[in-house]
């Protein structure tokens, strides 16, 4: 009988085919799942850094806009135009990771869960550290000249280091690039902050707030 | 080691002469040497004798490492599959929900800015034209109805709107706030006249439910939260001039050139 399969060179040279293709198929199936699957996922520190910090940036916009709108002090007004614009941008950055991810903005965990001691880093009302209370807010809203300027440093001082926290953790927790250089890039930037926040203070002749 | 395995085993047959090239002869060739040094010429090779039936080692062992290299495909095509899923598809497996894209595509189109009152075919509206200023939307729990022409705006920010019947019992009430206290991109407010116990809404979307407890108020905000937006990254925070942290029905035209001219 004569068959493609005749001799044991040919079978050989078949099933040697076969094999390569069949491991190329799945290295490629491998090369396309593993960057899916490796990636941070719903319940990951990098997700649960990236959620809570749009957060709390989306609230240190707030005071920056508030502080922009309505301060006559020139360095404060530059001060809040560049917290303004640089917090916005970099929940762009997180919110493109989550989106990069296939994450939701939303997760099904509670805020701080991602941290290593969890919603125990939360304050009694549940703010995050360093965020700003409603009435804080409101107060911000209806005050004007040196009385804006110091609640503005006030608020932002404390702010910044609830930031500086979480960031700094998930910098020393992560082992993404991506996110532990952002983070490290928003741990430094407002460290510097917090020295020029803390000088304007006292030139104001004011006290940073109590934690 | 798995190709050779089954060319050693299953498909070498004895014959007088071996098919294959070089190698098998050579090997062949040194215990002869060792055995007859008669001659110059060289002795017969004689076939290695191997089992005529079937293999079942390196069989078993394909079969093994087949299911494994199947198993960790699968399992790694599903994970990406369900990862796929986008937020319209969990918005649309959620039941009840009505998604006003498919129903009134034209309303959801449209963000236009109007002052003064606006009229709306849903209750409590879901998208369309709104005031030009946005309900603040930082978590903000407002104990009292707040105007429909700002409550709009913030959805088109990505805002998910809680809306319940002023006679919600007061434990719902407080259950629906600890969802919303503390998360932008999330209010509520009481909406007198509507027709269930509670209802949310988000830009096109809405779902009417009767209990606090819902499992699927946690699914909606999750599906929808900051995703149906026709403005996504708009600011939830009240901007300036154009917020709005009070309440009361009729809409605050802040920036509004005069008091009755038509809107711009």
């Amino acid at each position: 009988m004569i068959s493609p399969f005749a001799t044991p060179r040919r079978r050989a040279f078949l099933l040697g085919a076969l094999v390569a293709v069949l491991a190329l198929v799945i290295g490629y199936l491998g090369g396309l799942l593993t960057p899916r699957l490796s990636t941070p996922g719903d319940n990951s520190p990098e997700a649960g850094f990236a959620r809570d910090m749009s957060t709390h940036h989306a609230q240190a916009v707030e005071l920056a806009m508030i502080t922009w709108q309505r301060s006559t002090d020139g360095e404060i007004l530059q001060l809040a135009y560049d917290i303004a614009t640089v917090q916005e941008n970099q929940i762009g950055i997180m919110q493109t990771w989550l989106k990069d991810w296939h994450l939701l903005p939303t997760g099904r965990q509670p805020k701080m869960a991602w941290m290593p001691n969890g919603t125990k880093e939360l304050l009694p009302d549940g703010r995050m550290p360093g965020m700003a209370t409603d009435a804080e807010i409101s107060q911000l809203r209806s005050a004007s000249g040196t009385p804006l300027d110091i609640l503005f440093c006030q608020l932002m001082l404390r702010h910044h280091l609830g930031g500086i926290h979480m960031a700094s953790t998930i910098a020393s927790i992560s082992h993404d690039a991506e996110v532990t250089d952002l983070a490290t890039t928003m741990k430094n930037n407002q460290q510097g902050e917090v020295s020029n926040l803390r000088r304007k203070l006292t030139e104001l002749g004011a006290q940073p707030l109590g934690s | 080691m798995s190709i050779s395995s089954p060319q050693t085993g299953g498909s070498r047959r004895p014959s007088s002469r071996p098919a294959t090239g070089a190698k098998p002869a050579s090997k062949s060739a040194t215990p002869t040497k060792a055995g007859g040094g008669k001659g110059g010429g060289r002795p017969p090779v004689t076939p290695v004798k191997v089992s005529q039936g079937r293999n079942w080692g390196p069989i078993a062992l394909f079969t093994v490492v087949g299911l494994l290299a199947v198993g960790i495909i699968g399992f790694g095509v599903y994970q990406v599959f369900k990862s796929n899923e986008t937020w319209k598809d969990q918005a649309g497996a959620i039941p009840g929900i009505v998604n006003y894209n498919k129903t009134d595509p034209e309303l959801v189109k449209s963000g236009v800015h109007k002052y003064g009152h606006i009229d709306y075919k849903q209750s409590p509206p879901v998208a369309g034209p709104h005031n030009p200023n946005w309900q603040r939307c930082q978590g903000d729990v407002y104990p009292a109805q707040i105007a429909n022409e700002h409550a709009v705006h913030a959805m088109e920010h990505g805002a998910v709107w809680i809306t319940y019947r002023p006679d919600l019992p007061q434990a719902d009430i407080d259950k629906l706030a600890s969802k919303v206290k503390g998360n932008d991109y999330l209010f509520m407010s009481p909406y007198p006249g509507l027709d269930k116990a509670i209802s949310l809404q988000a830009w096109g979307y809405q779902l009417k439910v009767d209990k606090a407890s819902d499992g699927r108020i946690d699914d909606f905000i999750r599906a929808l939260r900051q995703n149906a937006t026709q403005e996504p990254g708009a600011a939830c925070s009240a901007a300036t001039p154009n917020y709005i942290t009070s309440t009361g029905t009729t809409p605050h035209d802040l920036g509004s050139p005069a008091p009755s001219a038509p809107a711009k």
